[in-house]
């Protein structure tokens, strides 16, 4: 599927959905056109140097080697956590979910490494190297009382996640 | 290339680093007040005159319009240029590169870097993030560095007592700096039963905040008043960003899996090629220690040793002020603070007064000769700046 179409596929579904549904911003990742299929996180791949980038280039330059040959690709659902803390202090502006909450990054196959939340786990078990998988869940509720959603990264359920 | 003059550093100054908010019998000062102070300082210690300064650059971040402009407004305005800098941490140690490359050039004959800074409370604010990423929380700069500390450890084995050895380090040390804002020492105890603030950092292994100001004259050959030791600048090197390289503190850098480049490693390599020096050399070191544990592979990836070696070189004293390379001599940020404009120049002063020998109870034995300094800033930036007498 070509960037363009992904991205248009996306910004319809979200539209389609429940209103009071809305992703942090658009175009991060794809929405599911049945129950079956799962969301994937939008990226792009510069097809003259090959990097994998997360999120897209909105502006269609490959910052590695300034090549404008890119197209965007969704990206696996699964991966392993590179590095990971637990932020134990609310930020004094912006963030609005739980306190202490866990980030850091993730490495998918296509050889990429994107900074995502954590949920579904126990901080404590964290670990790198942890095989990890995408949901999208609520991040917060903003004022006209919408549910704020985001892509996050669970531990990897092997009876639930089926093959992908 | 056109070639360079010698730079001389002809005087500096300093403010005492400290939290000027009038709150419970601290005395209030404005941010641009320490600016001025500090210039007056570095004046003084040059024996120079306001008006034989030909240019000025102002590093800062919080301070609104025209920073430079509102600290030298109360000295004087006598037509010369003040550019205002803004390298987020690194921002004292680009407004140096200004200086130098101004007089090194010929351009001027006499110029002034000086940084100040009056820290917003609370968290350090990095507006460097999209906002959509600083509703996900992501904008968290201790965080920033736990994570790169959790690669460090995984990567090399450093436990939390090696991160909190650094912060021991550094704070008996700074028991020694008057300018600093935290003169007590701590134990390895305290430092690892203090609060966690993102996992493994601790509340002590973040540099506090301080408000201050920090001056450096810079001038050409057979220009300075002074009396002392002559210290030149033998590299002033800013790069920003290299693709490919994880640098903890900036909100885009997310290293590439294929792609290998380390932006410190690229700034100390222009500094030895330009020095004309090599890390053994170095005599005494201020390295960037925001939070601890950047200061132990922020040594190794300037090349003072390989990768996994600063936590033993810690360990056994060899970075101590009377150790083999001694680092962060005046407290490092972990003890002066971190007034973000003036941080780096800080540090760029403290190489010269080893150098001259007037360091006080700090100084490094056997006479020093060559130092290096080095900041980091969100960009992200890497600062070298190498100084030899």
């Amino acid at each position: 599927m070509g960037g363009d179409e992904l991205a248009h596929q996306s910004a319809k579904e979200v539209a389609s959905r429940s209103m009071r549904q809305i992703p942090i911003k658009e175009g991060l990742w794809t929405v599911a056109s049945s129950p079956e299929e799962k969301p994937r996180l939008i990226g792009s791949r510069c097809l003259r140097c090959g990097e994998v980038y997360f999120p897209s280039k909105a502006y269609g330059i490959c910052v590695n080697c300034q090549s404008r040959d890119i197209e965007n690709a969704a990206l696996s659902r699964n991966g392993k956590i590179y590095s990971f803390t637990v932020v134990m202090q609310r930020p004094p502006e912006y963030y609005k979910g739980p306190v202490p909450y866990a980030e850091g990054i993730v490495e998918l196959p296509e050889g990429v490494r994107l900074q995502t939340l954590f949920t579904d786990c126990n901080f404590d078990d964290l670990k790198v190297g942890m095989d990890v998988e995408l949901v999208i869940e609520k991040l917060h509720e903003d004022e006209e009382g919408n549910e704020v959603i985001a892509y996050k990264f669970r531990p990897a359920t092997r009876s639930k996640g089926g093959a992908d | 290339m056109a070639h360079l003059r010698e730079v001389a550093i002809a005087g500096v100054g300093l403010t005492h680093f400290d939290v000027y908010d009038g709150d419970r019998g601290r005395l209030f000062k404005e941010g641009y007040e320490l600016g001025m102070e500090a210039v007056l300082n570095a004046l003084q210690d040059a024996g120079m005159e306001w008006g034989d300064i030909q240019a000025a650059f102002c590093g800062s971040v919080y301070q609104n319009t025209g920073s430079g402009h509102q600290a030298l407004d109360q000295i004087g305005m006598t037509g010369i240029p003040i550019i205002n800098v803004e390298n987020a941490c690194s921002s004292g140690a680009s407004a140096f590169r200004l200086a130098y490359q101004s007089v090194a050039t010929g351009l001027y004959d006499i110029a002034l870097a000086f940084g100040y800074e009056k820290m917003p409370r609370g968290f350090i604010r990095s507006t460097a993030w999209p906002l959509w990423q600083r509703y996900m929380g992501f904008n968290v700069q201790p965080a920033a560095y736990a994570k790169e500390s959790v690669r460090y450890a995984e990567e090399t084995g450093a436990t939390e007592e090696d991160f909190a050895r650094v912060t021991v380090k550094n704070r008996k040390n700074g028991s020694l700096n008057p300018n600093a804002r935290f003169q007590k020492e701590v134990t390895l105890e305290e430092v690892l039963s203090s609060r966690m603030i993102a996992k493994p950092m601790r509340l002590l292994h973040c540099c506090p905040l301080a408000d201050g100001g920090a001056a450096a004259i810079l001038c050409s050959k057979g220009k300075r008043k002074s009396k002392g030791k002559k210290v030149t600048v033998a590299a002033s090197v800013l790069c920003s960003g290299v693709y490919g390289s994880l640098t903890g503190g900036s909100g885009t850098a997310i290293s590439s899996v294929r792609i290998h480049n380390d932006l410190v490693e690229l700034s100390a390599k222009e500094a030895w090629e330009k020095s004309g020096c090599g890390p053994e050399d170095m005599d005494v070191v201020e390295a960037y220690d925001t939070m601890a544990p950047g200061e132990l592979w922020d040594l190794e990836k300037l090349g003072l040793c390989k990768k996994g070696e600063a936590p033993g070189l810690l360990k056994t004293g060899a970075l101590n002020i009377d150790g083999r390379i001694p680092v962060n001599t005046d407290g490092g940020l972990m003890s002066r603070g971190h007034p973000l404009g003036a941080t780096a120049l800080a540090q760029i002063i403290e190489i010269y007064k080893q150098l001259r020998g007037e360091a006080g109870a700090r100084q490094v034995p056997g006479g020093p000769k060559v130092g290096l300094a080095h900041s980091m800033g969100a960009g992200p930036n890497s600062a070298v700046t190498i100084l030899k007498r």
